[in-house]
């Protein structure tokens, strides 16, 4: 065997243990990948049963309070979001989580995460009119769709979540 | 080419192919020296790569987890005082005093709801030591069929969450997550808002580098809303 041989041997085992490496880097980036996920989602989660706890009538946004409940691009681009569908009502505390159209959240690993939340009137079955509010004729009264939209720069694509919220006696 | 060229050639490919020259010991100290150097950088970035990915493994499967723990309770206090309309209560049946932290909750929980087992059940979740890491605490829930209510001494109790340790904030900490807020009793800064349901604060901070790490501790931390109880 000649030292070019050997030398040869090297670089060829040198591109395997680095391939191991690299198998092992990525695995790490997905487990990074699956824990901001997992805790956008929370986040998502957290908000979404804000809603659950509130009155049907208190479910709605506060989009006239200033900076603080401005709608910007990215939030007016989304796809929930509809300009003729959505819940408002001034009277919805600007400080109080479910009244704000957007947020910025602390998630469970530290990081920072947009939180979007869209509010809109929709039909279980018919089409709506909001003036008067309606399904049509013979239809159930509309609900109300929440749809939470988190946002990061370290996640790929947002993290959705949507439920539907419906009255009932008391509620 | 004369004769002579060719028998000179012929002699010099014999004895190259008759030679049996090993390496000189200078080749053989040079290689080995190389190999050396490139065999110990690779095996530290592999050793390193192996910790780090088994660190991340054990992070990501306790913080899994404490999401699935968190998705259980949320699940057991939805569906609780179905029939009493008595959500939550302390371990001996006393309501909760709004903006206090507790290491133990109970619940009651019909036939009808889904983690029951199809009979009525008092729930119980609470705190104690850890059995993985001293200093640190597990979650636990424990079920009884009759009173009295089960605690974190009772047997067969099963473990939802470990690795909670202490974080910088107070009330509700690791070993008493649960707090129970109202319109004027915050648990960690948060009040419950007006005409709401009640809501149960809770707080899981997980950490699997032990008890006295300040670094990657996931901070689980939940409102819940107790659906059967009295709205005010």
């Amino acid at each position: 065997m000649t030292l070019v041989e050997l030398l040869i041997a090297m670089i060829v085992l040198t591109v395997g243990i680095l391939a191991l490496v690299a198998a092992y880097s990525s695995g790490y980036v997905a487990l990074n990948r699956a824990t901001r996920v997992s805790s956008a989602r929370l986040v998502a989660d957290a908000q979404m049963e804000r809603f659950r706890a509130v009155q049907y009538s208190a479910i709605q946004l506060n989009t006239s309070c200033g900076s603080s409940c401005s709608e910007d691009s990215t939030y007016t681009s989304d796809t929930a979001y509809s300009s003729t569908a959505q819940v408002t009502g001034a009277s919805c505390a600007s400080t109080e989580p479910t009244c704000l159209p957007t947020q910025t959240k602390t998630g469970p690993d530290g990081k920072s995460y947009r939180l979007d939340t869209y509010i809109d009137y929709g039909c279980v079955s018919g089409t709506l009119t909001t003036a008067p509010l309606s399904c049509g004729s013979g239809n159930p009264y509309p609900v109300k769709v929440i749809t939470v939209v988190v946002r990061s720069s370290s996640l790929t694509t947002p993290v959705r979540e949507q439920s539907t919220f419906t009255t009932f006696p008391g509620g | 080419m004369g004769s002579s060229s060719r028998a000179r050639l012929s002699r010099r490919a014999r004895a190259r192919a008759a030679a049996e020259d090993g390496f000189t010991l200078t080749e053989l100290i040079v290689v080995m020296a190389i190999l050396l150097i490139v065999v110990t950088t690779l095996s530290s970035v592999l050793v390193s790569a192996t910790h780090t990915e088994v660190d991340a493994n054990k992070r990501f499967q306790a913080q899994e987890q404490a999401r699935t723990g968190l998705a259980q309770l949320t699940r057991e206090l939805h569906c609780a005082g179905q029939t009493s309309g008595n959500s939550i209560t302390d371990t001996s049946g006393n309501a909760l005093t709004p903006g206090t932290a507790y290491s133990a909750v109970t619940m009651q929980l019909s036939s009808g709801c889904p983690t029951s087992g199809g009979q009525a059940v008092y729930v119980t979740w609470c705190t104690a030591a850890s059995t993985l890491t001293t200093g640190d605490f597990a979650l636990y829930r424990v079920t009884s069929t009759a009173l009295p209510r089960p605690t974190c001494s009772t047997a067969g109790k099963v473990k939802w969450m470990d690795y909670l340790q202490p974080t910088a904030g107070s009330n509700p900490t690791w070993s008493t997550p649960f707090c129970l807020p109202s319109t004027t009793a915050a648990c960690g800064g948060v009040l419950k808002p007006a005409t709401s349901l009640p809501i149960l604060h809770v707080t899981f901070p997980v950490n699997v580098n032990g008890p006295s790490s300040t670094i990657d501790t996931y901070n689980v931390v939940d409102d819940i809303a107790l659906r059967n109880g009295a709205r005010s």
